[in-house]
């Protein structure tokens, strides 16, 4: 202990120091009396529940049932047979890969323009207005936009007959279900990464963009060549952390479409969800659920691999 | 800076401002609906605006629902959850960052790990243990997972790791025991990251959905999330009324985000917290 070593140094000069060995022992059980309550929550809420969730994943698990029968590989071989678990594996990609890229495109773009704002009052007015609904819970959200999207009284039906179009059926029309609900997610999430790209913007000096306009650079040139590589940094933690998020996604799923129509809008996250608390599959859902941690982990290590930068500025 | 165009600076503006409005609209959509009648439902009329604007959906919400008594168990739960996660972070967070003991390496990144975990995966043990414990549809079953957090502990350790072990020596010499340490010394230098873990703490107890989801099932028990889902399930004709229900919950959360908007972006920035 570094304090250790600077009290016993000086023993007697500075009188009140408690002696070496009362000070270790009462530092001691400092460490001891509050660390013991907190890894006993980490524990039992955190650390069992990992291995937990492993064990069961090979067994035959029901909870009304109370017993379970051990079966090995047999819930991860039924999974590869699983049309509906190969399927819910496939919209999960499709709403990550086409939520988080158009979350990225979009907020990045509002993040230049709103950074460009030079009466303060407005850029904050505008920062407000797109964070305001990240703050709200999501699941109160999916229900005022379900209102929007129904079919008979709906704002967004209500529009389109406005203008002599056709009603749609918003969630329950298997073209447009997942594309609604990624429009939503957009709307409720986008906030996040606005501030975010906003801040790494605001910590780019000016000198770059002053140097790239001595060069003759354009503002196109200087956004790609300048902005973009010095966002880098900013914008791995973004794809990162909206990547690992949007995964996870569920609120909206299970209060908007419950995975209907036709399994399309079933992510993974709903799914494991239903087939452990309405169908009592525990075992076979922990399996999905590892499975779920691994596809998560690997695409983590694949972005951080990708978006790894060499320099700092 | 580049030479500014008028031009294209105007047409940026205008995309943003309607890119703002877009933005503002579902909720003019929710004050809207909310004020109309039980009657131009029922006639299926296809008005944006109330055509007889009437207070109904807000008198069934606040007759037929418990709605106090949601706003109680949130407002409790996510007070207690908060409070105890801002101690146990930084306390852990004190005895990682100044104190070595055996295994601290090993635990510190025991705990780092369990942040990459999704909650998918340890809901089903989670669940089992809660129901083992005897607290299933109990608030308490919302508190006590989470009591601590790992990122919470994560970021006290960067932050208090930064305080010059001096200071904390020179409180020791004055006689200061080590939890009047923490408080009296370590809690302001780290404010600033307190109260944004603080505030995101709060936010996520609040907003929790999926655990509740599991854990409660009693009206009266539920948390506001998930009450409005289950008022949505058994008032689907009746949209005013869910929607009153909606402006009642956001409302609330609206004026607490204006009133500390600073502190929010701030720790956002700060933590890179969602």
């Amino acid at each position: 202990m570094k304090h250790d070593a600077a009290a016993s140094s000086s023993p007697g000069i500075v009188p009140g120091i408690p002696n070496r060995r009362g000070e270790k022992g009462r530092g001691r059980w400092f460490i001891y009396l509050s660390l013991a309550p907190i890894l006993l929550l980490f524990g039992v809420f955190a650390f069992i529940p990992i291995g937990w969730s492993l064990g069961l994943s090979v067994f035959k698990y029901n909870p009304l049932s109370a017993s379970a029968l051990f079966v090995g590989a047999d819930n991860y071989i039924r999974m590869l047979g699983d049309s509906i678990f190969i399927k819910s594996l496939w919209v999960t990609f499709k709403f990550v890969v086409i939520a988080v890229a158009v979350n990225i495109l979009i907020t990045l773009m509002f993040a230049v323009a709103i950074q460009r704002i030079r009466t303060g009052w407005l850029r904050n007015l505008m920062r407000t207005v797109f964070f305001l609904p990240t703050i709200a819970p999501l699941a109160g959200t999916a229900i005022v936009w379900s209102t929007m999207f129904n079919y008979n009284h709906g704002l967004f039906n209500i529009v389109l007959t406005q203008f002599h179009m056709a009603p749609v059926q918003w969630l329950s029309d298997p073209h447009y279900a997942l594309y609604s609900v990624i429009l939503m997610t957009l709307w409720a999430d986008i906030g996040y990464n606005i501030v975010l790209f906003i801040a790494g913007l605001d910590s780019i000096p000016d000198m770059y963009y002053e140097a790239a306009i001595l060069d003759g650079a354009s503002r196109w040139h200087s956004f790609w060549h300048v902005t973009l590589p010095l966002l880098r940094r900013t914008m791995l933690f973004v794809s990162v952390t909206t990547v690992v998020s949007y995964f996870q996604a569920f609120a909206q799923f299970q209060t908007m479409t419950k995975g209907e129509p036709f399994n399309e809008t079933r992510v993974l996250a709903l799914h494991i969800y239903e087939q452990a608390f309405s169908n009592s599959n525990m075992g076979y859902a922990s399996a999905m659920a590892t499975v779920f941690l691994i596809i998560i982990l690997l695409v983590t290590l694949l972005q951080l691999k990708w978006g790894r930068t060499e320099w700092e500025y | 800076m580049h030479r500014r165009n008028r031009w294209f600076d105007g047409i940026v503006m205008l995309v943003l401002i309607a890119a703002g409005c877009l933005m503002l609209l579902p909720y003019l959509w929710m004050v809207l609906s909310s004020f109309k009648s039980n009657m131009e439902i029922v006639s299926g009329s296809h008005a944006l605006l109330p055509q007889h604007p009437s207070l109904e959906g807000y008198r069934t919400v606040l007759e037929d629902a418990p709605f106090g008594r949601w706003f109680l168990n949130s407002a409790m739960t996510s007070i207690v959850i908060t409070a105890a996660t801002l101690f146990t972070s930084a306390l852990a967070g004190y005895i990682f960052a100044k104190h070595q003991f055996k295994g601290q390496k090993l635990l510190f990144i025991l705990i780092l790990a369990t942040m990459m975990i999704p909650f998918q995966v340890v809901m089903i043990p989670t669940y089992l243990i809660t129901a083992k414990l005897g607290l299933v549809n109990h608030l308490l079953a919302i508190i006590l997972p989470n009591l601590v957090s790992s990122y919470g502990v994560f970021l006290a350790k960067q932050f208090i790791e930064d305080i010059p072990q001096d200071l904390l020596d020179a409180a020791r010499i004055d006689g200061a025991g080590e939890l009047r340490l923490m408080v009296r010394i370590i809690a302001p230098l780290i404010l600033p990251m307190l109260s944004a873990l603080g505030i995101f703490t709060f936010m996520n107890a609040w907003n929790n959905y999926l655990w509740p989801l599991i854990i409660l099932n009693d009206e009266s028990k539920m948390t506001v999330p998930l009450a409005l889902v289950y008022f949505n399930g058994t008032h689907m004709v009746n949209y005013n009324v869910v929607m009153s229900a909606a402006v009642l919950i956001t409302l609330p959360v609206i004026v607490v985000f204006l009133i500390f908007q600073k502190q929010f972006i701030k720790g956002l920035t700060m933590t890179g917290m969602k």
